[in-house]
C-alpha cells in the first residue's frame, strides 16, 4: 500500500532573497526535498562588456547584507590581474572591514532571523517560550531591539573606513581609495571595544577569555553549570532550548565542508592561521567526512540540469562559465534559478561550521564528532563566531600605521584572468572574471548560498539543505517550524516563498510557463 | 488608527532594509511606533506562519483590511519577454502582486533606485523597471497616469540604498502638516533637491581645482576618478551615512546612485574629459564661464591644498 504523500511548499520569510522549499511527507516525516531559487537578476551578464573596475560597484548589489563581501572578493580578483603588491595597512583595513560585516551578519542572523523561530506558536507551551518572548518576539523583543543598536553601531567602522555601509566601492586594486587617519581609527578601536563589551555581557555571559578556554562538549557543558550568567546568556539559553526543540536531531547535511579561507596575513603581523596550516588566518580546505583535504579551485564546476540554464552536461568551471537562462514548464524538470555548484564532482556545505571545521577548531570539532553537523551544532559555531573574531578585529586595528601606504598604484587592468575566493558570512564565495582591452569579458560568481541551497546536480545528487531536510519530523504541516529551523541554520540569503499544497500527485518541479 | 504599512522585495538586493536596520536616534522600531505606523509585513523582519501571510494578503487584496502604505524595495521584473517570471511569487509573476497591491494602497512609496527607476537590472535581461519611470522615463510599471488612493503618483526615494533618513521622514509626513514638493521624478525636494557635492569635504580642494589621477589622495575626485557629486541629486554629504561619513568624504568617487540612469554604463572611476575638462559638468553650469573659472583658480590655488597640507 503507498503511504499518504503530501506536497508542500514553505514560504520562509526572514532570508534574503527568494527561496521555495518543496518538501514531500509521508507518515509526518520529510522524504524528499527541493531547494529552488526564485529570482534570476542577471547580474554576471550584466558586467559584461563594462570596464575593468565595473565589478566593485555592481557586485556588491548582489546582496545588501552582504556588500562588503563581494567587494572584497571583487578586489582581490581585480588585484590578481594587475599582479598588485597591496600594502599590509591596506590589507588590514580590508580584513577588518570584512570581520565588521561578518561579525554584524552573524549576530543579525541570530536574532533576527534564526532564533526567532523560538518564539513560533508551535513551541507555546514550552516552559522557557515565556523568556523566548521577552528576547526574540520581532520588533519588540529584548535582544532584537540590542542586536539592531548594537550591530548598527559597529558597521559604523565600514563607514569611518569606506564611507558608508553597505554598498561602499573603497577596495580597489591595490589597496583602498581612502586613507583612514589615526583619529579614525581610534573611532574604529572605541566602536569595536564597544561591541566587544556588549557582546561579551548578554552573548557569552563571560569574558571572551574565559570563553576561550572552552575546547570540547565536557568544556562546554561545564561552562554552562559554572554560573546563572552563563546560563542565562544568549548561548547558554540557546544551548538549554536547542536542546529542548531537538535542533540536536535536526538538519544533518551532506558531511563534506568547504572552505576558501580568508584573511590573508599582513607581512608583519603577530596573529598566526587558526589551525596552524594555510597563509591566510583562515585556511582553506575541503573536509570530506573527517579527511582533509587541500583545497584547489579548479576542482569546481557548476552543472545546471536542473538549473533553469541551457543544458551543458558535466558542468563547467567558472573561468569558461556560461549563464544562459532557459526556463520552460515543458519538461518538468529544472526547478531553480540557482546552478549546482560541486567540489571534486560532490555537494558541499559551507559557513561557519564549515570554515571552523576546517580550521581544526577544537570545540567544534569536539562538538561535531560527538553530537554530529546538525542544526544546534551550525547555529552554534555562527553564534560563538565573534568571540574568535573581535580579538583578531582589535589586533589589526592596533597594528595599522595610519601615516603608513593604504595603496599602492597597480599595473593597469588591459587583459588577464583573475579570481577572487574568501570566507564571508555564510560562507565560500568566490569571483572570476576575464578581462580583454580594459573591458570584462566574463564574470561568474558562486556565492555561499550557490553551495548550500543548491538544487540536484548532473548525478541526481541533492544540495545540502535539500539533503538536511530529509528525514525532519513535521508535526503540523500547516505549521512546519521544523523545517525552518533547518533551512534557517544555514542562514540561507534568498527570499524564501512557500505555499502549501496537499495532495498525492502534485509534482513541485511542474512549473508552467514558457519563454 | 495608525498607518498600515506593507514592505514588498522584488528584484533588489535588501540594502534598503539593511540600511533601515542601522538608523538610529531613536531605532527603526521606535520610530515607526512613534510616527504611528503599523508594519503589516516585513519579507526579513517578520515572523508568522505561511498561513497567516496568506490570509493577510488575501484580506489586503479584497479590501478587507485597508493598506496605507505600500512600499516597495527592489525592481519590478519583467522578463523574460514580459512575463516576469524571473521573479515569481507562488509560482505566478510577483509583478502581477506588485500591481494589485499598488492598486489597493493609499500611498505607494518606491524605495531605493532600483524600485524607482528600474536600477541595476534595468539594462538586463531581467528587464527591470521602476514602479512609475524606466530611468528618464515617465511611464515605468504601473503607467504614467497612476495614481494611489490618496490621489498622489508612485513617491521615488532613490539612492543604492536610499539613506534611511530619508524613509522615515517621508513616512512620518505622508499625512503630516507640511507638504512635501516633488522634483520631476516625483522624489521631494526636501533630500533630492541638493546635490551630492554639496557639504564634501573635499570641496575646497575643489574649488581651487586640486584634482587627483589616483586614490588615497585627498583632492578632488571630480575631474580624473569618475565623481558624480556635482551631478548627482541626493543628501549624502548632509544626512551623514551610518552618522559618520559619506564615500566622497573617504576618498571613494559619489557613483551617482540616485540618478535615474544609474548605472550608467560608462566607467565608474575614470571621468570623460574633454581637454582636461570633464564632459558632463556641475548641473546648470555654462562651460565657457566654468573654463575661465577653473583656470584662474587653479592658479590661485594656494600652497597648502596644492601639498594637500589640509588634511581631510
Amino acid at each position: 500500500m503507498m503511504a499518504h504523500r503530501t506536497i508542500l511548499n514553505i514560504p520562509m520569510n526572514r532570508v534574503e532573497g527568494d527561496l521555495e522549499i518543496s518538501v514531500a511527507i509521508e507518515d509526518a516525516t520529510v522524504v524528499d526535498a527541493w531547494s529552488s531559487g526564485l529570482m534570476y537578476r542577471g547580474i554576471e551578464n550584466i558586467l559584461r562588456n563594462r570596464d575593468a573596475m565595473d565589478g566593485l560597484v555592481i557586485t556588491p548589489r548582489v546582496c545588501g547584507i552582504c556588500t562588503t563581501s563581494h567587494l572584497t572578493a571583487a578586489a582581490m580578483a581585480l588585484d590578481a590581474v594587475s599582479g598588485a603588491a597591496v600594502p599590509d595597512n591596506a590589507i588590514r583595513m580590508r580584513n577588518l572591514a570584512l570581520l565588521t560585516e561578518q561579525v554584524q551578519s552573524d549576530v543579525r542572523h541570530a536574532f533576527l532571523m534564526f532564533h526567532v523561530d523560538f518564539t513560533n506558536p508551535a513551541h507555546a507551551q514550552a516552559e522557557w517560550y515565556a523568556e523566548a518572548m521577552h528576547r526574540y518576539q520581532p520588533f519588540k523583543g529584548k535582544c532584537v531591539i540590542e542586536t539592531v543598536r548594537e550591530t548598527g553601531k559597529l558597521v559604523e567602522v565600514i563607514a569611518i573606513i569606506g564611507g558608508q555601509w553597505p554598498h561602499s566601492s573603497f577596495m580597489v586594486p591595490g589597496g583602498l581609495a581612502s586613507a583612514p587617519s589615526a583619529g579614525d581609527l581610534l573611532q574604529c578601536e572605541m566602536l569595536v571595544r564597544q561591541f566587544r563589551g556588549w557582546y561579551e555581557k548578554r552573548i557569552l555571559g563571560c569574558t571572551i577569555e574565559r570563553w576561550q578556554q572552552v575546547q570540547s562538549l565536557a568544556d562546554l557543558d561545564a561552562w554552562l553549570e559554572e554560573n546563572d550568567r552563563h546560563r542565562q546568556s544568549e548561548v547558554g539559553f540557546f544551548l538549554r532550548i536547542g536542546r529542548a526543540v531537538g535542533l540536536d536531531r535536526l538538519g544533518a547535511g551532506v558531511k563534506n565542508f568547504l572552505s576558501y579561507g580568508a584573511f590573508p596575513l599582513p607581512g608583519d603581523t603577530t596573529l598566526t592561521p587558526l589551525g596552524g596550516h594555510g597563509d591566510r588566518l583562515v585556511p582553506a580546505g575541503f573536509l570530506q567526512g573527517t579527511t582533509l583535504l587541500g583545497f584547489d579551485q579548479t576542482e569546481i564546476r557548476e552543472q545546471v540540469k536542473y538549473s533553469w540554464y541551457e543544458d551543458d552536461p558535466g558542468g563547467r568551471h567558472p573561468d569558461n562559465g556560461l549563464t544562459r537562462p532557459y526556463a520552460t514548464g515543458a519538461e518538468g524538470f529544472k526547478y531553480s534559478w540557482a546552478k549546482a555548484p560541486r567540489y571534486r564532482g560532490l555537494p558541499a556545505e559551507t559557513g561557519p561550521l564549515a570554515e571552523r571545521l576546517v580550521a581544526r577548531d577544537p570545540l567544534i570539532t569536539d562538538l561535531v564528532g560527538r553530537l554530529g553537523a546538525t542544526a544546534l551544532t551550525r547555529q552554534f559555531a555562527r553564534l560563538t563566531r565573534p568571540a574568535t573574531m573581535l580579538p583578531v578585529m582589535e589586533q589589526w586595528l592596533a597594528e595599522t600605521d595610519p601615516n603608513g601606504l593604504y595603496y599602492r598604484h597597480p599595473a593597469e587592468l588591459v587583459a588577464g584572468e583573475g579570481y577572487g575566493l574568501t570566507q564571508v558570512p555564510r560562507g565560500a564565495l568566490g569571483h572570476w572574471l576575464r578581462i580583454e582591452e580594459g573591458r570584462i569579458v566574463n564574470y561568474q560568481i558562486i556565492t555561499p548560498t550557490a553551495w548550500n541551497g543548491s538544487p540536484r546536480d548532473d548525478h541526481d545528487v541533492r544540495g545540502p539543505w535539500e539533503e538536511a531536510l530529509v528525514g525532519t519530523s513535521v508535526k503540523d504541516p500547516a505549521n512546519p517550524v521544523e523545517l525552518g529551523h533547518v533551512v534557517r541554520s544555514f542562514d540561507p540569503c534568498l527570499v524564501c516563498t512557500v505555499h502549501a499544497a496537499t495532495g498525492g500527485n502534485r509534482n513541485p518541479r511542474n512549473t508552467r510557463f514558457k519563454v | 488608527m495608525p498607518l498600515s504599512l506593507f514592505w514588498l522585495q522584488g528584484g533588489g538586493c535588501s540594502g534598503d532594509s539593511m540600511a533601515l536596520l542601522n538608523l538610529e536616534g531613536p531605532n527603526l522600531f521606535a520610530q515607526l511606533e512613534y510616527i504611528g505606523i503599523e508594519l503589516l509585513w516585513h519579507p526579513s523582519l517578520s515572523h508568522g506562519t505561511p498561513r497567516q501571510y496568506d490570509e493577510l494578503l488575501a484580506a489586503l487584496l479584497a479590501g478587507e483590511r485597508p493598506l496605507d502604505i505600500l512600499c516597495l524595495e527592489g525592481a519590478v521584473i519583467r522578463g523574460p519577454g514580459g512575463t516576469g517570471m524571473y521573479d515569481t511569487h507562488r509560482r505566478r509573476p510577483k509583478k502581477d502582486l506588485i500591481a494589485a497591491l499598488a492598486h489597493r494602497a493609499r500611498y505607494v512609496v518606491a524605495v531605493g533606485t532600483c524600485a524607482s527607476f528600474g536600477g541595476v537590472g534595468g539594462d538586463g535581461d531581467v528587464e527591470a523597471t521602476g514602479l512609475q519611470y524606466r530611468k528618464r522615463q515617465k511611464g515605468g510599471f504601473l503607467g504614467a497616469d497612476f495614481t494611489s488612493g490618496a490621489g498622489l503618483p508612485v513617491i521615488n526615494l532613490p539612492g543604492c540604498p536610499c539613506h534611511p533618513e530619508i524613509v522615515v521622514r517621508m513616512l512620518a509626513s505622508l499625512e503630516g502638516h507640511w507638504a512635501l514638493p516633488l522634483n520631476e521624478f516625483n522624489s521631494p525636494l526636501q533630500w533630492y533637491g541638493m546635490l551630492v557635492h554639496q557639504g564634501c569635504i573635499r570641496n575646497e580642494y575643489h574649488e581651487y581645482r586640486v584634482e587627483e589621477t589616483d586614490f588615497g589622495r585627498r583632492g578632488c575626485l571630480f575631474f580624473h576618478l569618475g565623481c558624480q557629486g556635482p551631478l548627482t541629486h541626493g543628501p549624502c554629504n548632509k544626512l551623514r551615512w551610518n552618522n559618520r561619513n559619506s564615500k566622497t568624504s573617504a576618498g571613494v568617487p559619489c557613483l551617482g546612485c540616485t540618478d535615474p540612469e544609474f548605472p550608467k554604463q560608462h566607467p565608474f572611476f575614470k571621468t570623460r574629459n574633454i581637454a582636461g575638462i570633464p564632459y558632463d559638468l556641475p548641473e546648470g553650469v555654462d562651460r565657457a564661464h566654468y573654463l575661465a573659472y577653473k583656470g584662474m583658480a587653479a592658479a590661485a590655488a594656494p600652497e597648502r591644498l596644492l601639498a594637500r597640507k589640509t588634511r581631510v
